[in-house]
């Protein structure tokens, strides 16, 4: 077991608008340990989200030199597309700004629904009673005990921030990614939820990258990095 | 496993795919209906085709051909064949009471026979009747009345061995029977009963037919009283207007076909003998004559197949007839060739108004399966649009790691559980118009004027529908198919958005 969870090197994406290729990211570097909180700040349109969607496997990097992307030891950048569904499935929990919740499910099976993911519907169905367990222990540290059966449009925005946390958690990922997790509530309910992430990490020891504006929550990482130009630097 | 869950949802949250699910039940509904009538009709035809000739009639006209008691015997010692019975069909002319006539097809049927191979029985109209018919539900049908019983027996009994006994008359009579409409003495009730403007059995009829010589010429028209016995409604109406029953030995008389002995030419061709002429004493060369007897001849004979009311055994048992009639040609040296002779079944001898229901039922059938694909097209627009307003679920999806198969099978199986409400919808409405049609059309009839099928005017009292089960198995199966159809693009556009660009979708 490598200390080093993620490895991105030299990567690069580039989109397309029409004739004109935008590069977003131009050979940023970045290698996370397992364990580590590692803040990424940057001003808005610098690539903060697309570097996230590239170490999530929601996105690949550019085809050719686009450079290298590995998740203990896999190349995300060359596996096929059903083994980076697995990786996110399995090995990632993607918390977003606008908490992107299913508005028909409710609180407890939005928080299930990464479970059904992962386990398909047998295995889902075996493991029901002890999967049910852990989505409503989440949701009970998250302070939602009570709102289990309410739809997201029911909640206010830090409820459904902590509903998507659980969410992330539900599979117990090695690398939870946060894309301005805070970025959509008032400060002090920003700063709640940032405490409670902080509680989580001191007991799992969970590998967090999160991208952010704010330097205070910024500051409870273990590292900053910044994004300019397309690059990653300290 | 998300998928079952998220459909579940989705159809309780969500209106529109419930109006794909109504567009494919009335599809579904209207192919069924259309096909149930349809099909009704069609059956009906048939069983009527059925009830006037059994299945295969043998026919060698005008003449007819004799020693058909054999060839009756030979048919009905055949396993395929349940029963046959001889016929002679010829065109008459009848007078009727009140100054009426008109002309007639008249058949000569020996009644025990004709029942045994035809449905007559049960058409014979004038019977006591137990039930009212379906429609009749103010009981006004005259059959049903305790009083009439014991008459209606009698003519009921009358109408079988088409004998009448009067009373005033010790002898019975050879008597006819009239199709229900012949001269219009009944009118039709829009329940379906007959009202008798005038009651026509124990009346008297004239019957005209024109009898042949050998050589098939017609003779001079020859008319004899009947009385009526009874009356006949098959359902087809130009049959029930202008057919007329009559005991075989009464026609064959009439025709010039019974037996008989005649003079004929005796030795053999060109023997003369000589013989002295008692006249002018003069010596003479004559052929010598004798005294020959013809044999009873018919025109056709009836054959009833076992189990032949599916056209392949129909065809069968065609077939086998043939085969028994060269037997028997080939015993009698005096029969016509089996080349000369007609072999149809029922199917052929009303193979123009088969054919036009069966082709109606398959030119309907299409036009509304043409209707159908639109339900196809409707079905693909609302869950094109479905997905697009869910374009942010199938990202959020994609990131939880929902593969591109996961995320298409969602949309497949909706559109799968939408077809199938729809498709049971159809069928369970096609079912309730169907079993309900002549209600609901009663209804029409009575809040609008609208009156599709007058009984008075139909051939059926009563609109007839059947759904079969393999039949609606197809359209409610074709309906589900159809909204998987019209899922399967939406379901692939799905399945190929960006997750990345999916997620930012506002
Ligand atoms: N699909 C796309 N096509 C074209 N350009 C894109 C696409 N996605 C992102 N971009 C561009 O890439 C750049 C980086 O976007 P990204 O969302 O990664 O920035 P960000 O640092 O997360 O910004 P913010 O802080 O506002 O969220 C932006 O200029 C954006 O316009
Ligand atoms: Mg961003």
């Amino acid at each position: 077991m490598t200390m080093t969870l993620l490895a991105a090197r030299d990567l690069r994406k580039t989109y397309r608008l029409g004739r004109v290729d935008v590069p977003v990211l131009r050979g940023a570097t970045l290698s996370v340990s397992r364990g580590e909180w590692v803040a990424v700040l940057g001003a808005s349109g610098s690539g903060k989200s697309t570097l996230l969607h590239l170490m999530g496997g929601l996105d690949r990097p550019d085809r050719k030199g686009g450079g290298s992307i590995t998740y203990d030891g896999r190349p995300l950048d060359r596996i096929r597309s059903n083994d980076l569904d697995r990786y996110r499935a399995a090995d990632v929990g993607f918390v977003f700004q606008f908490y992107h919740l299913l508005p028909e499910f409710t609180v407890l099976e939005n928080v299930l629904a990464a479970a059904m993911i992962l386990h398909g519907r047998f295995g889902f169905m075996r493991k029901r009673a002890a999967l049910e367990g852990r989505a409503r222990e989440l949701l009970a540290a998250f302070g939602l005990p009570h709102r289990l059966g309410h739809r997201p449009a029911e909640l206010s925005g830090g409820e459904r921030q902590r509903v998507a946390i659980a969410r992330a958690l539900m599979n117990q990922p090695a690398l939870l990614l946060a894309d301005e997790p805070t970025g959509n509530l008032d400060r002090a309910t920003g700063e709640t939820i940032i405490a409670e992430v902080a509680r989580l990490r001191e007991r799992t020891g969970q590998t967090i990258v999160m991208v952010t504006h704010d330097p205070e929550v910024a500051a409870r990482a273990d590292r900053i990095v910044h994004l300019r130009d397309g690059r990653v630097g300290e | 496993m998300y998928q079952a869950l998220l459909t579940r949802r989705y159809l309780t949250s969500k209106v529109m795919p419930l109006l794909a699910a109504v567009a494919v039940m009335l599809c579904v509904a209207m192919e069924l209906i259309v096909w149930s009538v349809m099909g009704g009709f069609g059956d009906m035809l048939k069983n009527s085709g059925r009830a006037l000739i059994g299945d295969v009639s043998i026919t060698y006209q005008p003449r007819g051909f004799a020693h058909y008691d054999d060839l009756i015997a030979r048919l009905e010692a055949d396993p395929l064949v349940e029963a046959a019975t001889p016929a002679i069909e010829t065109a008459g002319f009848i007078t009727l009471p009140q100054n009426r006539g008109q002309p007639i097809y008249l058949r000569g049927v020996d009644g025990p026979g004709y029942a045994r191979v035809t449905n007559y029985a049960q058409s014979l109209w004038w019977k006591p009747l137990a039930q009212p018919m379906t429609k009749d539900t103010r009981r006004e049908d005259p059959r049903l009345r305790p009083d009439y019983a014991a008459r209606l027996r009698e003519y009921e009994e009358a109408g079988l061995s088409l004998t009448l006994r009067r009373p005033e008359d010790p002898e019975p009579h050879a008597a006819v029977v009239l199709g229900i409409e012949i001269g219009h003495f009944n009118s039709r009730q829009p329940e379906g009963w007959y009202d008798p403007y005038l009651f026509l059995p124990g009346q008297d009829v004239m019957v005209y037919v024109i009898p042949t010589d050998s050589r098939n010429r017609p003779m001079d028209a020859r008319g004899l009283n009947f009385p009526v016995a009874n009356q006949v409604r098959s359902g087809l109406f130009e049959i029930d207007n202008s057919q007329v029953l009559i005991r075989l030995d009464a026609l064959q008389r009439m025709l010039n076909m019974d037996e008989a002995r005649r003079i004929a030419p005796g030795g053999s061709a060109g023997s003369f003998v000589r013989r002295v002429n008692p006249e002018t004493g003069r010596e003479e060369f004559v052929q010598p004559q004798e005294f020959v007897t013809d044999p009873a001849r018919v025109t056709s004979v009836l054959v009833r197949g076992r189990g032949a009311d599916q056209v392949p055994r129909l065809t069968a048992v065609k077939a086998r007839t043939e085969a028994i009639y060269r037997e028997f040609a080939a015993a009698h040296g005096d029969v016509p060739a089996a080349e000369e002779v007609e072999f149809e079944t029922w199917r052929d001898k009303h193979a123009t108004l088969i054919g036009a229901v069966e082709k109606e039922t398959v030119l309907v059938m299409f036009i509304f399966g043409v209707i159908s694909v639109t339900s196809i097209f409707l079905v693909l627009a609302i869950f094109w649009s479905m997905v697009s307003e869910k374009t942010r679920d199938v990202g959020i999806l994609r990131a939880m790691g929902a593969g591109r198969a996961g995320v298409a099978w969602l949309w497949l199986r909706y559109g799968l559980i939408i077809g199938l409400v729809g498709a049971v919808l159809g069928g369970v409405a096609a079912y309730s118009v169907v079993w309900n049609i002549n209600p609901i059309h009663d209804w029409l009839g009575r809040a609008f004027g609208i009156v599709v099928w007058d009984p008075r005017v139909y051939y059926f009292s009563e609109i007839p529908s059947v759904v079969v089960w393999w039949k609606a198995a197809i359209v409610l199966g074709g309906g589900a198919l159809a909204s998987i159809i019209g899922a399967l693009i939406p379901a692939v556009k799905a399945a190929n958005m960006d997750p990345v660009r999916s997620l930012r979708f506002e």
